[in-house]
């Protein structure tokens, strides 16, 4: 009775093999390209040459990994040398005193980074833009004073020779070559790990938690986890590049090896590119890397400064002019010319799969919240509010503004822990109080918010994707949840537009979306009426009372009084954060409190009330 | 005992140039809400620029400071109204890999035309020691400190009597609502930025009789700077003048009983805490200037 039609049986579309990708004419034509930066230095067979195109391959590699961090993830770290630097030395190290081989050696130097990279993330993920900036820098020198003070360690200030045992084992050659072979197959490995994120669960997320934290968290993204993931991925592979670079020049330094100006390159590389993106972080190292090498070459001490100097100048203009970066600026339309290659026709939509079925018996206890109290100083949001959802049914929560509506949802949703009294998630019989807002999400509680949060620089089947991937970790299948969400809430029309392009009408439609697709057991629904027009009104009540046919319960936050009242089966008024009624829609209109709350006690005089 | 009560006067010495230094930092922040990275780097263009007066000139640091502190006023409203101003709306890391990208700009241009070559100007005058019962500080520190004292007095008074000081204020707290006063935000957001800029030309003409200056001396005290400014609340000069004193004595203090190396590891740790900890502040100025 309450479970949700099944949907009809997909139809099985095979799934693609890996190798398939590789017809994808933006896959060959990137390996294309890439194989430049092997067949360029072997034709030319310059030791500076090759020189030049191990720096491109190492700096680019830090680059992507950075942007892991700095671009995916909105993380600004300016002290990411400090990972290359672990790397080095972990590795130099385990040479000296164990005599590891490198190639050991660089892997447990990864793992050391990603220890400090969660030790170093999780407090400070927490800092707002310039802030956590400068918390990387000021540990990038804290580790670097360290360096520094125990000598005896690290070799101090004077530095440290790596031992000169020739051959692959120990990484160290006399042909050069062999050196941008390995630096080569690390920028690949690096770019293949940020191609993997971006299309995979893990980068919409980043995407999101990086543009709305809020909004991520309804949508039952924990984000200091994905922001730890991406910080550990990037620091590890930074760290893996790093070592490999401590064999190639076979000095380590702490000014060199935890260099401030270094970090500061590798994330303006990134900027040039296009923060973000994939190839951004190559595409800008390849443009500035060459010129700063060859002005070294050509002009020597003379040019001492010059390249910094290019670099801080081009980053300045770069701000000023093409904040997205060559590839955000352009890449799209480079993207549309590269898919007229043979290979890239579209492919085809995947099915939805069936959706969650919702069990239970109508009319038990779903949630349940007593007396909760939250306090914003003096002020008492909600006072003592204690309210039962039913299975089934549609609440409404009504109420003069400033009342407490709100307040009461960001409670009821994790987003605000009350000062006093209690909620309680009611599943099978048991009752759960989860303990953050994305954890509410996951225990079926979905939330659109008032004020709309739309993931702007996404277009709206992405934006309803964020909310599909809780329960469809594949792409895939959470693009075909998105397309039938899309359609049920009448988005289909602008599926391909980027969410900030929205009136508003249609944005408060993508809330609902966005939070349909985590197939929530009960839908918290704030104004979602306020701003839409009468048609989108009877549209958005039908659509309302499909959700709860559906199985879906409902609590529904609303001023639009004459939606409300057809729609609810129960109401609660809300005023000066104490529930004054409840009851069916009927009796709760009648009700003198309710009068005198929204239009005052003479007009409640004057009806003889 | 004697021991101590020297160091705890470094440090208050140290902790003035510190205060000096990082006082027009909170305003730039306090006013515009740009973090600058470049701070430090005006600190080094004023230094050198009183390096040339002394040289070229023959000028007295603190009679160049006159044009110095002009000459940096003019920096600061430069910088803001071709570089912040056009980014104002720009996301946030756009807006600090403007000022990382100047600063590295700015280094650099300096190691060009300077070299690496540390430049001091001698001035026996400022470097002078001078007894306070037994212990003694040099006369260059004696007059940072009063004009670290002089300069958030003064400022003070600006922001508190003045039209254009409560003009400053209002754009501070509420951007929009100080636009729809009529109060022109543009121009309040160049002047602040100038005069923030100018505070550290008054800074580098003191510092210079001290510190010789080279490219890089203004990524050595800018970090501090930031800590100061940290540890103050952010936006509140007295904030910042109350953790510019901590720093300065728990600079002077660790580097005597930990290790003089490892100085600035301490304070790195206190600024890392108080970020992530108290992110107000010490004294929770934060919140209340905001």
């Amino acid at each position: 009775m309450t479970s949700r039609t099944a949907a009809a049986a997909p139809v099985a579309v095979p799934k693609p093999s890996r190798l398939s990708a590789l017809t994808h004419p933006r896959v060959y034509v990137a390996l294309l390209l890439l194989s430049l930066l092997l067949i360029v230095p072997a034709l030319s067979e310059s030791a500076f040459i090759i020189h030049v195109f191990v720096t491109i391959c190492v700096f680019a590699g830090l680059s992507t990994a950075w942007n892991i961090v700095g671009g995916y993830a909105g993380q600004l770290s300016l002290g990411h040398m400090m990972f290359y630097g672990i790397g080095g030395y972990t590795t130099a190290l385990l040479i000296q005193h164990v005599g590891l081989s490198p190639w050991i050696g660089m892997w447990a130097g990864a793992a050391l980074s990603a220890v400090v990279a969660v030790c170093i993330g999780y407090p400070c993920f927490r800092l707002r833009g310039p802030f956590f900036s400068l918390a990387t820098i000021a540990f990038l020198e804290v580790i670097r004073l360290l360096a520094i003070h125990f000598h005896g360690v690290t070799g101090g200030s004077a530095g440290l020779i790596v031992p000169l045992k020739i051959g692959w084992a120990w990484m160290i050659f006399q042909d050069k070559f062999n050196y941008l072979i390995i630096a080569f197959g690390l920028l690949l490995l690096t770019l293949i790990v940020s191609w993997a994120i971006r299309n995979a669960r893990l980068g919409y997320y980043l995407t999101a938690v990086r543009e709305r934290e809020d909004a991520a968290s309804a949508a039952g993204i924990s984000p200091t986890q994905v922001k730890l993931k991406a910080v550990v991925i990037s620091a590890a592979l930074t760290s893996l590049i790093g070592s490999f670079h401590a064999m190639y020049t076979t000095f380590l330094e702490p000014a060199t090896m935890f260099s401030l100006s270094t970090s500061i390159e590798v994330a303006m590389f990134s900027l040039i590119g296009g923060l973000g993106t994939v190839a951004g972080p190559l595409l800008g190292t390849v443009l500035v890397v060459p010129i700063a090498e060859l002005a070294r070459g050509w002009l020597g001490a003379s040019a001492n400064g010059l390249h910094g100097f290019v670099y801080g100048t081009v980053l300045v203009l770069i701000t000023l002019t093409l904040p997205g970066g060559l590839v955000g600026t352009f890449g799209a339309r480079v993207g549309r010319w590269i898919d007229r290659l043979p290979g890239g026709q579209p492919r085809p939509e995947q099915e939805a799969p069936a959706l969650r079925q919702i069990g239970g018996m109508p009319g038990e206890t779903m949630l349940e919240a007593k007396n909760l109290v939250m306090r914003f100083g003096g002020l008492t949001a909600t006072d003592d509010v204690s309210m039962v959802l039913k299975r089934g049914e549609i609440l409404g929560i009504i109420g003069p503004n400033g009342a407490g509506k709100t307040t009461l949802f960001n409670q009821i949703s994790g987003f605000l822990q009350p000062s006093s009294g209690s909620i309680a998630i009611v599943s099978g019989g048991k009752a759960t109080t989860p303990a953050t807002a994305d954890a509410f999400a996951r225990a079926g509680v979905g939330r659109t918010f008032q004020i709309v949060q739309p993931f702007g620089k996404l277009t709206v089947i992405e934006n309803i994707m964020i909310g599909a991937f809780m329960r469809n970790p594949d792409v895939a299948s959470a693009r075909a949840v998105a397309l039938r969400v899309s359609s049920l809430v009448g988005l289909q029309h602008v599926r391909e537009v980027e969410a900030r392009n929205l009136p508003i009408g249609d944005l408060k439609r993508l809330e609902v979306a966005r939070t349909l697709a985590t197939e929530p057991d009960i839908l918290l629904l704030d104004e979602v009426m306020a701003g839409q027009s009468q048609t989108d009104t009877q549209t958005m009540v039908a659509l309302i009372r499909a959700i709860r046919d559906a199985g879906v319960t409902v609590i529904a936050i609303e001023h639009n009084m004459q939606a409300i009242m057809s729609l609810s089966d129960r109401i609660i008024v809300i005023d000066s954060g104490k529930v004054i009624a409840q009851g069916d829609p009927q009796s709760v209109v009648r009700d003198r409190r309710v009068i005198e709350a929204y239009l005052g006690e003479d007009f409640a005089n004057a009806q003889g009330l | 005992m004697d021991v101590l009560v020297q160091l705890l006067l470094n440090g208050i010495m140290l902790g003035s140039m510190y205060a000096i230094i990082s006082v027009g930092l909170t305003l730039i922040f306090g006013i515009v809400r740009v973090v600058n990275f470049a701070h430090g780097e005006f600190l080094m263009i004023g230094m050198y620029a009183t390096y040339l007066l002394a040289t070229k000139l023959g000028w007295h640091p603190y009679v160049s400071a006159v044009p110095v502190v002009v000459l940096l006023f003019c920096v600061g409203a430069l910088v803001q109204r071709f570089i912040i101003q056009p980014l104002l709306n720009a996301d946030e890391h756009i807006q600090i890999f403007a000022t990382v990208g100047l600063s590295t700009a700015l280094v650099n241009l300096a190691l060009m035309i300077f070299g690496a070559d540390l430049y001091s100007v001698s001035t026996p005058s400022a470097r002078q020691s001078v007894s306070l019962g037994g212990y003694t500080v040099l006369s260059g520190q004696l007059v940072i400190l009063a004009c670290a004292l002089a300069l958030v007095a003064g400022l003070h008074l600006f922001m508190q009597k003045t039209p254009l000081g409560r003009a400053i204020r209002a754009t501070a707290q509420n951007r929009n609502a100080a636009l729809l006063m009529g109060v022109r935000v543009d121009r309040i957001y160049i002047i602040s930025f100038g005069l923030g800029a100018a505070c550290v030309g008054l800074a580098s003409a003191l510092v210079m009789p001290l510190f010789p200056v080279t490219p890089t001396i203004g990524s050595y005290f800018v970090l501090t700077a930031f800590v100061v400014v940290v540890l103050g609340g952010m936006r509140s000069m007295y904030g910042a003048f109350a953790g510019a004193m901590i720093i300065g004595i728990v600079d002077s203090l660790s580097g005597y009983y930990i290790a003089p190396d490892l100085k600035e590891v301490v304070y790195f740790a206190i600024f890392i805490l108080i970020l992530i900890f108290k992110p107000t502040g010490l004294f929770g100025f934060g919140r209340g200037t905001e």
